[in-house]
């Protein structure tokens, strides 16, 4: 496996993540819960950005594993 | 008139004005009344009786009296509820039996209670051992309430300085295989939510004795086919492991990786993921 396929899957992984946080931010019927879960929400999505800026430098330095 | 007549028409006449009688008297229920409530009651009952089976024969003055009975009762219970005074005069004032672990002797005396009747009544508390009561009372309807040391009374989240998942009552969606919308609305889903979370679980509405939501929107379901076995909600747990796997990865990058800034960049990324864990843990695992 290679490192940007290892980086990949954890991206997906964590957008999975994000998608679940964000039905729980909006789902929960206690304030504090659904500003918990908003907070993590922004958190994740920071870790994301992060991890799609690696993301494209692997693919601009390895194209040949461009894509899926 | 036949008398079996007149029986027939006072009785079903009393029996419809009894149960409107009661309903006006309110929802004390018999085990939790104050003697004197109970007295009440029971004169009301026989007054009802003794009308019904003609031994009061002129019924004007059943009435009278069963009206007496009534009226008075809700004008006292008015009356102590404005005046604290009126109150304690008529359902009594608690009595303090057990104070800082000493069981007080003259109380018990005046309440009429043995010791031996103290300690039944604790047992049924579960308490068997009278070192660990810190207080005890006599409440006005007989009833003993009992507050453990506070070394002995049941750890609780807030003991452990443990931020608990905050939850609220589930409404129950589905009962017998029917859906009920009102609760639903309750919780701000539709039938179509209902209809996927079904799906997902391949279930179909009418195999569904009871179905739960709680509060933060999962569904619950009791199948009338037992032999089924119905995945329950494990998103959140399921969350939390794909959280934990992904700040596992995030450190083996940051390990791998020879660049100085992007080890930094991932170790910081993992312990943000981690302290995002340690808040969400409250509420994902339970």
């Amino acid at each position: 496996m290679t490192v940007g396929s290892k980086v990949k899957q954890t991206l997906a992984n964590l957008k999975g993540i994000e998608s679940t946080l964000r039905i729980y931010s909006i789902q929960g019927r206690n304030e504090d819960e659904r500003r918990t879960f908003e907070e993590a929400l922004q958190t994740t999505a920071k870790v994301i950005s992060d991890l799609e800026l690696r993301m494209k430098t692997l693919e601009y330095e390895e194209p040949q594993y461009k894509g899926f | 008139m036949p008398n079996w007549i007149m029986i027939l028409l006072r009785s079903s006449i009393l029996f419809f004005l009894t149960v409107l009688l009661i309903r006006i008297l309110g929802k004390v229920s018999p085990s939790r009344m104050t003697p004197f409530k109970f007295v009440n009651y029971m004169v009301i009952a026989f007054i009802v009786a003794l009308i019904s089976t003609n031994i009061i024969i002129n019924p004007i003055l059943g009435f009278i009296a069963l009206g007496v009975w009534t009226l008075y009762t809700i004008a006292l219970d008015y009356l102590s509820i404005k005046s604290k005074w009126i109150h304690d005069l008529i359902n009594g004032k608690e009595t303090v039996l057990i104070k800082d672990g000493k069981v007080m002797e003259e109380n018990l005396i005046q309440v009429r209670l043995t010791g031996e009747e103290l300690l039944r009544e604790l047992r049924s508390k579960n308490v068997f051992n009278l070192g660990d009561v810190e207080f005890a009372v006599m409440e006005s309807t007989g009833e003993i309430n009992v507050l453990l040391k506070s070394d002995r009374k049941p750890i609780t989240a807030h003991d452990l300085q443990r931020k608990v998942d905050p939850k609220s009552e589930p409404q129950t969606v589905i009962l017998d295989g029917n859906i009920l919308d009102e609760s639903l609305s309750n919780m701000g889903l539709n039938r179509n939510w209902l209809d996927t979370e079904l799906q997902k679980m391949g279930v179909s509405l009418d195999n569904v004795f009871i179905g739960q939501v709680d509060s933060s929107g999962d569904l619950y379901v009791d199948l009338f086919d037992d032999t089924l076995q119905v995945p329950q909600p494990k998103v959140k747990e399921l969350l939390y492991a794909n959280l934990e796997k992904s700040q596992a990865d995030l450190l083996s990058f940051a390990l791998e990786t020879e660049d100085r800034n992007l080890k930094s960049m991932f170790s910081k990324d993992a312990d943000k993921l981690k302290k995002v864990m340690d808040k969400l843990k409250p509420y994902l695992l339970r």
